[in-house]
């Protein structure tokens, strides 16, 4: 239904057309007034201060002064509860999450089911403390926003956190499983690569800027980090781009590498065709047979007499190898036992783009791609170029589709590594709008997160119910989830450190590449450097890292690896408790030894892209049970404990611990139960065994 | 209708070829769903017949490094011989130098000689023989372990189906759920990780009592699969922990002559863990032995790793012999490739995936048995190649597993245990 009215002052902003709101119903949406006789339709968000502030259909939120409404409704907006998230900080952002919102609930509506009752102050803080900063929040910050009586207090926490370095460190996370970043690879320390990505990532760089570094990223891994992405699996090119594909695109090729696919339209000829585009690139690791450093190499090695040195120097000289190079002319052909009748085994492979559509290739991207498809120096650039388009037709989708899955739980369209079948995902036009959105806000990852928290879908209590396997899940909130094994081991970290937390960075591959670099413009001082390097790389750990270290050797590296840090704001090393060093999981070897928490709980072994597991078993809830986080946050010095024990009075340490983990007051009842165990022998230690064993920490509401 | 594995190369690559188009096409429900399988339609591999399901239990030993073939299970003369000459064993083939134990229990088992792999790298070779497909960056697979689960379901009420003895399970659940990985044992002596509380038993109970309470009104809002996955793991928790079923992992119970007979180290106490595991209810159980990567001083690394190997693998099989458990028992040998024929310059061998050789022994497998055979220098194969796919297929029939059925991964791709190996029938009995 459209009706126009009358337009209020407020802003000159404001349009005409207004769409009467779904939720009429409800009294806190009516028709307003002002002193000059003008109405609006619009939903009441809260008042501060002087001013009332009204959302439009359209998602708009209107600051009024309150003296302009008439007396009537000056009453009503005094006497109003708010709907809602409460007062937004920026309208235009409002109005742009109140576009999913009305997306989501189109797609609710449809299917005849009901959005879910706003999350309460202690489920939303807690929600967004994990999604956004990747831990819970300490007791402190929790009072703070539940005692903070600001309208606009959601929007407040959402931004401070969105700039807090735990949104670098929890993005990190995601992006390392993801994208499979290990410190070891190839038999090389990729150092580099963490610290450039984690340096994209704290400047907020976009999404497709990143990408497309990776993708044209030139020269050795020890001065250039984003070679690291194409380094990660030098000599395999075709693996690499079959991830390349599903993981930036969403193309489900994997089994169009080895044979056409046999449920999708991927044919093993478009593969070819698109790996085609490397086919210039050498990506020369351990095993580059020719070309690169590796004559060189060579040399050196012969020129050393003493036989362990020789030994290092092999290693050494390997990690300096690690090198992309364009050889300006493409080698990609058809595999041995090519079977189609398009080709025969042994054929050159011409760069081909796919398409989804075959309108696509009017698109800018294909067009401007088809202007340079032919010089082959320039092949992995025109490739780049057309993935990171903003017209290009999954490219923006598929991080967005990603990111909504972080906030809610589940994609849009499942798995996000095939999204071939647009309209197979639950809300079509939502996914669309989404990837919109996505080249809207640049590529900027920050903005999107930023816009999908503000929405009243993320805000609402997470649903309680099982999926069905078969049913599409429409978003009646973000689903339950089990936080990841990054949360849980920094959520443990902060129970005993709390924000200090933040303070400890790696900082590992300026070091590293200073250490191992070798500068082969100076044969005479060669030998020198590499003793230089092979005592450098013992701290390391040798060419495959130490699995055998135990905890002190590990203590001592941490240590060592730590003690580079010049910058002040920097913590030079981490805090340790019993063994375990209280560092973010992001600045912990990348991934972590088998036997350490955060494996247990669950973090991918890079090895698998988007492998991170969410599932129980039985080491693992031992582990909870009688390892050595639970140890640490029930020991005297762990933050929980001392800030407990403060309280005075048993039934403050309670509500204490309760803040702490879970982030709310204990019910009456709760109180009671707690109270007379500590009453039969129970301490408050036992107390901070019982609630983090519980399902209710380790889940996300 | 002939079964498959009657047929010659090309009818068979056309009969797989023929079953994939019908069995791939279909749609699938979510998550680990049971195909159709081929054996309802045709039979490539038989399912029943001898040996098939006559292992109800597998020690699965694991020589990681590549396990010289020449210097254990195929010995060769003249140049390529090695340090020790080979031995005469209890049935009528001989065994190297090393293995003076294992030769007296030469007639309880089968070697297959003519083993071939297409990867001699040891990361990627270990992927390989574990679970039979090679390592890709999109998927994992299931151990034989984790399959049987699929098929048979858990092998005991509290106690996992799956363990690790001396090495880290890497996901050997595959794209099975996490409970299906192989539960780690990183030292036998240490037994399960974290299995002991720090506090006293009453303790304990007071904290699970009041645990129960406190997580009630939770469990009770949200009753999804992974809350209570994760309540039933707490459970099952509890229970191995207060149950006497922990001390299947206590090998400090052992009498201390046997202990001594499997050798005082990690491999041979490994051993004993496994059997005990076995014993109790685990079904599927493997012992890693590292240090096999001899390039240098093979002579010194038989000495030492090649008679833990021997020690413990004889105690294994007379102790199973002597519990009568060796009738359904299937106790494995292999590593990821062998080693080359040739003594390099550092006195040891290098890696050699073109042919090395397996042992099958106890349930379902002939005994006094050699399948194919390499070359006489011992670098090809040189009658009846067998892949590792072969080779776990075989396995895999034993312990009753269709080894041709079709399962779909959660990402709906086709899977089967073995990667569609043929089972090596002659070693079946």
């Amino acid at each position: 239904m459209k009706r126009s009215s009358l337009v209020l002052l407020a802003s000159g902003l404001l349009t005409a057309r207004l769409i009467a709101a779904d939720a009429a119903t409800e009294s806190v949406d009516r028709t307003w007034h002002d002193t000059q006789g003008r109405a609006i339709q619009a939903t009441f968000r809260g008042i501060e201060g002087d001013n009332v502030f009204l959302q439009v259909a359209n998602g708009y939120v209107h600051r009024i002064p309150l003296a302009k409404l008439t007396a009537e409704d000056q009453k009503m907006a005094r006497t109003l509860k708010p709907a809602g998230l409460g007062i937004p900080l920026d309208p235009n952002l409002a109005q742009a999450a109140a576009r999913i919102d009305t997306l989501v609930n189109g797609g609710l509506t449809k299917a005849g089911q009901q959005p879910n009752p706003l999350a309460s102050d202690e489920q939303f803080i807690r929600r967004v403390y994990l999604d956004i900063a990747g831990r819970i929040p300490t007791k402190d910050e929790t009072v703070a926003f539940l005692q903070d009586t600001s309208e606009k207090k959601r929007a407040k926490v959402i931004d401070q956190l969105l700039d807090s370095d735990g949104f670098s460190s929890h993005l990190f996370n995601y992006l390392a499983d993801m994208l499979r970043v290990a410190d070891v690879a190839q038999k090389a320390r990729f150092y580099t690569y963490e610290d450039w990505l984690k340096d994209q990532v704290r400047k907020n760089v976009g999404w497709d800027k990143i990408v497309y570094a990776m993708m044209t990223a030139d020269g050795h891994l020890l001065d250039n980090g984003a070679t690291g992405y194409l380094l990660r699996d030098a000599g395999m090119r075709l693996d690499n781009l079959s991830l390349t594909l599903s993981t930036f695109l969403g193309a489900n090729v994997a089994c169009a590498q080895c044979h056409d696919h046999p449920f999708a339209e991927w044919t093993q000829r478009d593969f070819y065709q698109m790996a085609s585009f490397f086919g210039a690139s050498e990506t020369y690791g351990v095993k580059g047979a020719k070309g690169g450093s590796q004559m060189e190499m060579r040399q050196v090695l012969r020129s050393i007499d003493d036989k362990r040195l020789q030994n290092a120097a092999k290693n050494i000289m390997r990690v300096n190898a690690m090198e992309i190079v364009d050889t300006g002319a493409n080698d990609m052909k058809l595999p041995d036992d090519y079977k189609y009748s398009d080709g025969k085994p042994g054929d050159m492979v011409k760069p081909k783009l796919v398409t989804w559509k075959t309108e696509d290739t009017r698109l800018k991207s294909y067009q401007e791609a088809g202007n340079t498809i032919k010089k082959e120096e320039e092949l992995r650039d025109t490739f780049a170029k057309w993935m990171t388009a903003p017209d290009n037709p999954r490219f923006a989708m598929t991080i967005a589709n990603r990111m909504w899955k972080r906030a809610f739980g589940v994609a849009v369209r499942e798995p996000v590594t095939d999204i071939d079948d647009v309209n197979a995902a639950s809300n079509p036009p939502l996914l669309q709008h989404l990837a919109a959105e996505m080249v809207r806000l640049k590529f900027d990852m920050k903005q999107f997160m930023r816009l999908l928290f503000n929405t009243q879908a993320y805000q609402r209590e997470a649903t309680s119910y099982e999926l069905a396997d078969n049913a599409p899940y429409l978003f009646q909130g973000p689903i339950l989830r089990r936080m990841t094994a990054e949360q849980a081991w920094d959520s443990c970290a902060t129970l005993v450190v709390g924000n200090e937390l933040d303070r400890y960075k790696a900082n590992r591959g300026e070091k590293y590449a200073a250490a191992m670099k070798i500068d082969m413009s100076k044969p005479a001082q060669i030998e020198e450097q590499i003793r230089n390097a092979a005592s450098a790389m013992r701290q390391y750990g040798g060419g495959k890292g130490n699995p055998k270290a135990g905890p002190a050797a590990r203590k001592r590296m941490a240590m060592k690896q730590a003690q580079s840090g010049d910058d002040d704001t920097v913590e030079s090393t981490p805090p340790m408790r019993d063994g375990l060093v209280l560092a973010r999981a992001s600045e912990l070897p990348q991934p972590e030894r088998d036997q350490h928490f955060l494996r247990q709980f669950g973090q991918s072994d890079r090895q698998i892209a988007d492998s991170g597991s969410d599932e129980g078993s039985v080491p693992q809830v031992m582990m909870l049970m009688n390892g050595d986080a639970q140890r640490a946050i029930g020991s005297n010095e762990s933050l929980v404990v001392q800030t407990a024990a403060r309280a005075g009075s048993p039934e403050g340490a309670i509500e204490s611990l309760y803040l702490s983990f879970l982030s709310r007051k204990p019910k009456p009842d709760e109180l009671a139960t707690a109270k007379e165990s500590l009453n039969s022998g129970l301490t408050l230690k036992d107390l901070t065994w019982v609630l983090f064993n519980s399902r209710e920490f380790i889940f996300v509401e | 209708m002939k079964p498959l594995f009657l047929f010659d190369s090309i009818s068979r690559r056309a009969f797989v070829e023929r079953w994939a188009k019908t069995t791939l096409g279909v749609t699938v429900l979510h998550n680990t769903s049971r195909l159709v399988s081929a054996a309802e339609t045709a039979v490539a591999n038989p399912t029943g017949g001898p040996g098939f399901g006559k292992a109800k239990r597998v020690i699965f030993l694991q020589m990681v490094g590549g396990m010289s073939h020449i210097d254990t299970l195929d010995p060769k003369t003249g140049e390529t011989q090695g340090p020790k000459a080979p031995i005469k064993t209890k049935a009528d083939f001989q065994l190297g130098g090393t293995m003076t134990n294992l030769a007296e229990h030469a007639d309880k088992i089968s070697i297959i000689r003519s083993m071939n792999s297409k990867t001699g790298v040891h990361a990627a070779g270990q992927y390989v023989i574990r679970v039979g497909y090679e390592q890709r960056g999109t998927i994992k697979h299931p151990i034989l372990g984790a399959w049987a689960q699929h098929f048979q379901g858990p092998s005991h009420a509290t106690l996992p189906a799956s363990v690790c003895v001396n090495r880290q399970p890497a996901a050997g659940n595959g794209f099975f759920a996490a409970s299906f990985a192989p539960l780690p044992v990183l030292e036998p002596e240490a037994g399960l990780q974290n299995s002991t509380y720090d506090t006293t038993d009453d303790v304990m109970q007071k904290r699970l009592a009041l645990l129960n309470k406190v997580d009630a009104g939770f469990r009770e809002r949200f009753q999804t699969a992974g809350v209570k996955s994760y309540t039933e793991f707490y459970d099952n928790t509890v229970k191995i922990m207060s149950s006497d079923d922990l001390k299947a992992f206590s090998i400090a119970d052992e009498p201390s002559e046997l202990r001594e007979k499997y050798g005082q180290n990690k491999f041979g106490q490994g051993c004993l863990l496994a059997r005990r595991l076995i014993e109790k209810g685990v079904r599927f159980v493997e012992v890693a032995s590292g240090g096999w990567d001899m390039h240098n001083n093979i002579e010194e690394g038989m000495e030492e790793r090649g008679t833990e190997l021997d020690v413990a693998l004889g105690a294994l099989l007379q102790d199973l012999k002597d519990r009568g458990l060796l009738e359904s028992t299937l106790v494995v040998l292999c590593s990821e490739f062998g080693r080359g024929p040739k003594i390099n310059g550092n006195g040891g061998r290098d890696h050699h995936p073109k042919v090395f050789s397996t042992m099958l022994a106890g349930a379902g497998v002939k005994g006094g048995f050699v399948y194919g055979s390499s070359d006489a220098r011992g670098e090809m194969v040189a009658d009846k190649q067998t892949t590792i796919q072969d080779f776990l297929s075989t396995i895999g029939h034993i312990m009753g597993l269709p080894v041709d059925e079709v399962v779909m991964s959660p990402s709906n791709r086709p899977f089967t245990v073995g990667d569609k190996g043929k089972v090596v029938v002659d070693v079946l009995a």
